[in-house]
């Protein structure tokens, strides 16, 4: 059974094994000049893959998102601009975890300009990645391509603004009572499960609530708070904050 | 190992040392999401890199860089487009990867489309982009996208 479900979750790695181990039986040759190839890709990722995700996770941990944010609803203009593409930059994580919280800058105001940079920023321009780019096809390459994707996100994004109107975006959908976890964002760090153990739990590789019946508040808001890409909400957990005199439970 | 990843790795370390002094918790905080980061992509990575090696193997860069130029720019630069759009090649491996082709002699813009689009329009993310922000915000921005994806490529065959 588990087997079968590995082989499930990992489809296109089971799809690669297979055609190695035909490839292999045919024509091992072949199959050896294959290896070879992706033992170049291998030995370059190892090199650079780790210092990128620490760096990516730094810059997202350090640079302050939030008050950032608070900035794009009031100015649409060009500060605003800069702003969403600095998120949109330093973010880490897959572009779907910018969602839910483009969504929530939107009713709180923040043009839909600057959703839509922020979006494309997310998705293209990543710092690691301009380093990561220099190192493979050189610095010009990667100045000139990211100075044309600034511009283009700058321009297409005007232009979307002028297609698109406010009300063509989904009505508010209330927001999910109680707790509510977003597994599309989850990156599956088990942050949120050392916080609150009793709490969350694996299911695979994405964290799943377990039933609960009280929920300590302390937690819950530490759990949230560690989420690297803010998959955790708790509607009422907006009214509590540090100040609130009611501790767990 | 070149001196950028030398300069990486450096810059890295010295920002993880200031971190570290400043608070030693938010770091490990950003440790294990480094790690998990990691750990979550590992799989669809080393399956995507031998994908290659067998993809580069059966289709030599050489060959590829023929086959391309033989196309008229427009047309390759709109194939290698709609190829970005949908293959699910994680960035920090298609830039050694178009790195490859380019040295191998395929021409820039086709490259660049390729790698621009790759990042810039989800098609796989389409229908959580819908879900969130509804179907025409969503066609137009990553119509938008590919259009001016092909439009940085033009650009970039003349600057480079």
């Amino acid at each position: 059974m588990t087997i079968i479900k590995k082989i499930k979750d990992n489809f296109f790695l089971a799809t690669v094994a297979l055609i190695y181990v035909i490839i292999f039986i045919a024509k091992p040759a072949m199959g050896m000049a294959a290896v070879k190839s992706s033992g170049y890709y291998i030995k370059e990722m190892l090199m650079i893959m780790p210092v990128i995700f620490v760096l990516t996770a730094l810059l997202d941990m350090w640079v302050p998102k939030e008050k950032i944010m608070h900035y794009l609803g009031k100015e649409a203009k060009v500060k605003g601009l800069f702003l969403s593409f600095v998120v949109g930059s330093i973010s880490a994580g897959p572009v779907y975890a910018a969602f839910p919280m483009c969504v929530m800058l939107h009713k709180k105001g923040a043009s839909l300009r600057n959703i839509v940079v922020i979006l494309s920023s997310w998705a293209v321009i990543k710092i690691p990645m301009l380093l990561n780019e220099m190192k493979f096809l050189g610095p010009k390459f990667m100045a000139v391509r990211w100075l044309l994707t600034v511009i283009a996100i700058t321009v297409f994004s005007w232009i979307a603004a002028q297609i698109i109107r406010d009300n063509d975006l989904p009505k508010a959908a209330p927001a999910p009572s109680g707790l509510h976890l977003n597994k599309d964002a989850c990156i599956g760090c088990r942050l949120c499960v050392n916080s609150y153990p009793e709490l969350f739990g694996m299911e695979g590789n994405k964290v799943h609530p377990k039933p609960y019946k009280i929920l300590d508040r302390v937690k819950l808001k530490n759990a949230i708070n560690a989420c690297p890409v803010k998959a955790i909400s708790y509607p009422e957990n907006e009214e509590i904050d540090s100040s609130d005199p009611r501790q767990s439970q | 190992m070149d001196i950028f990843t030398l300069v990486i790795w450096i810059g890295t370390l010295v920002f993880l040392g200031i971190s570290l002094a400043k608070d030693k918790p938010k770091t490990m905080r950003a440790l294990k999401m480094a790690l998990a980061m990691g750990k979550g992509m590992a799989p669809s990575i080393l399956s995507i890199i031998f994908a290659i090696g067998l993809i580069l193997t059966l289709f030599p860069p050489a060959l590829i860089a023929g086959l391309v130029s033989n196309q008229p720019v427009l047309l390759a630069t709109t194939v290698a487009a709609l190829f970005g759009t949908i293959t699910l090649v994680p960035a920090f491996i298609a830039f050694p990867l178009v790195g490859t082709l380019i040295h191998a002699g395929v021409n820039v813009v086709p490259s660049v489309a390729f790698l621009t689009t790759l990042t810039m329009v989800g098609v796989v993310t389409f229908p959580l982009e819908k879900q969130a922000f509804g179907i025409k915000f969503t066609a137009v921005r990553n119509g938008l996208s590919f259009l001016f994806a092909i439009a940085i490529a033009l650009i970039m065959g003349v600057v480079i």
